[in-house]
């Protein structure tokens, strides 16, 4: 052992710089922790999240055209579509429409294959339940989307 | 009010003045006051812990999680008391008890003031090594009547630890008390004779004989974190080999008497070694800033300190987010500062700060070694029992002999030269 590393033991060097580093990092700009339900991370444009079907914002309509290519789309077959023909006007129109969401992987194939933009992932990720009944989404809860809850405390 | 006046007008402790009332108040008043002090230290040591680890700790219940301790008192108290099967039902439930009675009996002789400790023993520093080594004796009938590997296995090596470093502890203790022998002829074993010896020598043991003094108190204050089972020598309860060690097969109220021991018992040594090495309840620079202006500019100094507390409070109060929720969270921080204050303003009256001073200087040395004790905590990584026994055997106990044996040849050496040049004591 060297001299230098003699002093360096008899005089602890090691442990005190060891102890100035953790207190340095005492400083509260230091803290990177997030208050989750209080702040929420940024969420990327693309990130897929919770699926949700579009209405046309002025008229409330759905945009669905009950065409079934997200059905047909979905690897996972988890989406069923019911259809019938419009008497008046002959077109295809959309009647029940439910997505079941604990076998869903967001692969977002079905958002690629909708004609008319109807299905979409959102960036909502807040979706646990108590049940896997609830998992299936109904036409109604994907017409309105998801809604997180807002935390104050 | 004659019991005030009687006390007011006394300037020993009230156990030397046999007074049994003042002397049931003073163990009240410890006794709340580091029941108290564990529950702030558990606070300041989650909230340190993590700001060291870049977290956050407890921000949930209360403003910045200040009443977290008593959330977390109270699930202790309501959860299940489990005794398991196999145990010595009546030495599993006397081990907890042994464990805090001992650490509160620790506190009888420290002297937070010349008047303001429970009793003056002439033994008191032998005593408090004493009563601190019977918390060993609980530690290990813990462990053994909970009859289960882990918890034997740690009451063992606790045992084995608290032992072997109480060696390095008290001839390090001795190389303190020998400095109390200087001057005078006759050294002292009581408490509060150690602070007037330092007072008397005008210097602090810490710094009497540098760096003679200083090393002692090192070695002390490494070998006070093994005697408490703390990081980085926290074996007997290492999470990752031995779950919880001697405490694995307690929970609720018993575990949370096991926790208050612990912290009681840093505190206990903590004491020792302001006692020994930091001049007690004497205030800082008594010779470089002596003079009466500075007494009384020293004196200021703890209401101050709670006038700035009080500050904070305040303004933490005020730049609280103005939330319908946060209203009951700012009015208690805006009271709680009020408090503070007026105890600060309080502390500032000419007759209370003399008498507060003492108390003030103390519990602010203590809380060094308290924050030290968080700080290894956050740095070390915990040692492997081979390299703690190495530590004490190898290391602490040479190191503390040869101060030892140094600190009596130098005092001889300065007593000879005092008797040949004719000074008189």
């Amino acid at each position: 052992m060297t001299l230098g590393a003699v002093l360096r033991k008899i005089f602890m060097v090691d442990i005190l710089t060891g102890m100035s580093v953790t207190f340095r990092h005492q400083k509260q700009a230091d803290v990177i922790t997030e208050q989750y339900p209080l702040e929420r991370p940024v969420i990327a444009e693309r990130y897929r999240g919770q699926p949700r079907l579009a209405v046309d914002p002025e008229t409330g309509e759905t945009l669905c055209n009950g065409c079934g290519m997200c059905v047909t789309a979905c690897p996972e077959k988890l989406i069923t579509v019911t259809s019938e023909r419009d008497p008046e006007t002959k077109k295809k129109k959309m009647t029940t429409y439910t997505l079941d969401l604990s076998r869903c992987m967001f692969c977002g194939l079905c958002q690629e294959a909708c004609p008319t933009d109807c299905i979409e992932l959102t960036q909502d990720y807040e979706m646990a339940l108590y049940s896997r009944e609830g998992m299936v989404l109904s036409r109604e809860q994907l017409e309105q989307g998801p809604k997180p809850t807002v935390y104050e405390r | 009010m004659e019991p005030l006046t009687r006390y007011l007008s006394s300037n020993v402790t009230p156990g030397e003045a046999g007074d049994m009332l003042w002397i049931t108040i003073y163990i009240l008043i410890v006794f709340a006051g580091v029941s108290v002090a564990v529950i702030c230290m558990n606070w300041l040591e989650r909230k340190i812990l993590a700001h060291m680890q870049i977290r956050l700790g407890p921000m949930r219940v209360g403003p910045h999680g200040l009443l977290q301790p008593i959330a977390d008192a109270v699930k202790l108290l309501i959860k299940e008391d489990v005794i398991p099967a196999k145990a010595d039902k009546l030495m599993f439930w006397f081990a907890p008890l042994i464990v805090v009675m001992t650490a509160f009996t620790l506190f009888l002789v420290v002297p937070f003031g010349r008047t303001h400790a429970v009793t003056d023993m002439n033994i008191g520093i032998l005593f408090m090594l004493g009563a601190s080594s019977l918390s060993v004796l609980g530690v290990i009938i813990g462990g053994w009547s909970s009859n289960s590997h882990y918890p034997l296995l740690g009451a063992l090596r606790s045992s084995a630890q608290m032992v072997s470093y109480e060696i390095a502890m008290g001839l390090a203790i001795v190389a303190a008390v020998l400095m109390t022998s200087l001057q005078t002829g006759t050294g002292t074993l009581s408490m509060i004779g150690i602070v007037e010896s330092q007072a008397a020598q005008q210097t602090w043991f810490a710094f009497q004989f540098f760096p003679l003094g200083f090393i002692a108190l090192v070695i002390f204050s490494i070998a006070m974190v093994a005697e408490t089972n703390r990081a980085p020598f926290d074996l007997p309860e290492a999470e990752s080999e031995l779950v919880a060690g001697f405490m694995t097969e307690y929970s609720g109220i018993r575990w949370s008497l096991f926790f208050l021991a612990e912290y009681a018992s840093m505190m206990a040594v903590s004491s020792i070694a302001v006692t020994l090495w930091l001049g007690g309840w004497l205030r800082p620079f008594p010779n470089a800033l002596g003079g009466h202006a500075w007494d009384v500019a020293f004196s200021l100094v703890p209401g101050i300190a709670f006038l700035g507390l009080a500050a904070m409070c305040l303004l933490g109060a005020i730049r609280m987010p103005k939330v319908g929720a946060l209203r009951v969270q700012t009015v208690g921080l805006a009271g709680f500062g009020v408090v503070l204050g007026l105890v600060g303003l309080v502390m500032l009256l000419p007759g209370v700060r003399e008498r507060v001073q003492d108390i003030f200087w103390f519990v602010a040395k203590a809380s060094i070694f308290m924050y030290l004790y968080i700080w290894y905590r956050g740095t070390f990584p915990r040692y492997r029992f081979d390299q703690l026994m190495k530590v004490g055997w190898k290391v602490l106990l040479p190191i503390a002999l040869a101060v030892l044996i140094l600190t009596a040849l130098v005092g001889v050496r300065q007593e000879l030269y005092a008797v040949f040049a004719g000074v008189i004591r």
